[in-house]
């Protein structure tokens, strides 16, 4: 059983194939980092977060996709991948702010179930050369990466519930 | 596959009073073709447990057949979920020790003519102790007739075995359930897939966060160590660059 974090929420298998990281990718909510597998109320998400981008080089280019794989139920994701905010053109080394904003942030709320929020950073051939999707729903990164030809570098996830969520299942320390 | 199997049995205890244990079974390859439903086989699984755990909650009539295990190999049912679904079940009436049903559905379609199992039933009371339809006095050795007939071939060479799904289900469905039986199974059985999932995927959830933060603590850790040791060095190399910092230092001389 892999250790990965990734894997064992089943990003990598749900949203992506597996691959090698190798940008880093800084996620804040007002200043709380997002790492994988941590909570986040739809109210500590209402705004866009500060993405952070590593990387080395200024002249390459990165877009940033934030799905939500769960949609609307994570026990019948019939709109699995549902896109929230889609940022093309970051150049490495920066944040978000400098790249172009194609599909505006749309803060999650979940009415059903607790959802995986993923962040995906693939990597560009070039500059301008990625555009976005009709629809928001049924969204695939995977068909997007092949689309597009990016690569993924980085990915990260945080769960979400409704507001009024009871926290998910209690373990009573057997399982 | 349950109407069927229904059939056999109101038929075989209404209609065949002593017949032998051959005649009131269908043969064993209809009997597996029967005990096939349209569905696949673990649904039909989880619709007996089911089944054995509700009638046993609802019914007091102690009701335990011998229970045709129709697939061991089923990956969705879990043996820890039977086993503890069996053991509420057989902590009344019975004491089996086993947990895991044994042998697969061609212990219902064995032939029942082997005659030991059928001597071993109608001569050891204790085998008989299970009820099928709530009737007490079937069970005992004396009548071999329609239950004797409808157990045998699935006591065959295995007193211990759990309930039979199809004593059981007959059972209920004789109780006059209201609705169609199959329908609130298969709900009950998606109702358990679905709660099932959910299970694992909070369980994947904790882990997958519990490691996160298991990695994040060892790089904080590395990242604290080697921050400090840079802080040493730098301290150090400030110290050796002024010796004398605090010491009076003669910095020009008046010509006086």
């Amino acid at each position: 059983m892999s250790r990965d974090p990734l894997t064992l929420g089943q990003v990598i298998g749900d949203v992506l194939d597996p691959f090698s990281r190798s940008v880093s990718l800084g996620v804040l909510y007002k200043n709380k980092v997002v790492i994988n597998g941590s909570d986040f109320k739809p109210s500590a998400v209402v705004d866009k977060p500060k993405v952070e981008v590593g990387g080395d080089d200024l002249r390459t280019f990165y877009t940033l996709v934030m799905v939500d794989p769960d949609a609307p139920n994570p026990s019948n994701p019939t709109l699995k991948e549902y896109l929230h905010w889609l940022i093309t053109d970051i150049p490495a080394t920066t944040n978000a702010c400098f790249g172009r904003e194609l599909v505006c942030y749309e803060s999650p709320r979940p009415t059903a179930g607790i959802h995986r929020m993923v962040f995906v950073l693939l990597r560009q051939m070039g500059r301008g050369t990625v555009f976005a999707p009709q629809m928001r729903h049924n969204f695939s990164t995977r068909r997007f990466a092949l689309q597009y030809h990016l690569a993924s570098v980085a990915a990260t996830y945080f769960n979400c519930q409704r507001e009024a969520g009871t926290g998910g299942r209690r373990f009573r320390g057997d399982d | 596959m349950w109407p069927s199997e229904q059939d056999n049995h109101h038929g075989s205890s209404n209609n065949r009073a002593a017949s032998s244990s051959s005649s009131s079974r269908t043969s064993p390859s209809s009997t597996t073709s029967t005990l096939l439903p349209r569905t696949p086989k673990r649904r039909t699984m989880e619709e007996v447990w089911r089944d054995i755990s509700l009638c046993s909650l609802h019914h007091q009539e102690r009701q335990l057949t011998p229970m045709t295990h129709h697939q061991r190999h089923s990956p969705a049912t879990s043996p820890s979920f039977r086993a503890t679904m069996l053991q509420d079940f057989l902590a009344g009436p019975l004491n089996r020790p086993h947990a895991v049903p044994p042998a697969a559905a061609d212990d219902v379609t064995r032939p029942p003519s082997s005659t030991t199992p059928l001597t071993q039933l109608s001569l050891s009371p204790t085998s008989l102790e299970i009820q099928l339809m709530g009737s007490d006095a079937h069970a005992n050795s004396s009548s071999s007739g329609h239950n004797a007939s409808f157990i045998s071939p699935a006591f065959s060479g295995n007193m211990r075995r759990p309930p039979s799904p199809i004593g059981l289900f007959s059972f209920c469905s004789k109780e006059a359930v209201s609705e169609n039986p199959s329908a609130s199974c298969d709900r009950r059985h998606k109702r358990m897939i679905k709660n099932r999932e959910s299970a694992a995927r909070s369980r994947a959830r904790k882990q997958a966060y519990m490691n996160e933060l298991e990695l994040e603590v060892a790089q904080l850790l590395e990242e604290n160590s080697r921050l400090r040791k840079e802080l040493e060095e730098l301290r150090s190399a400030m110290a050796a660059k002024h010796p004398k910092r605090n010491a009076v230092q003669r910095s020009s001389t008046a010509p006086f």
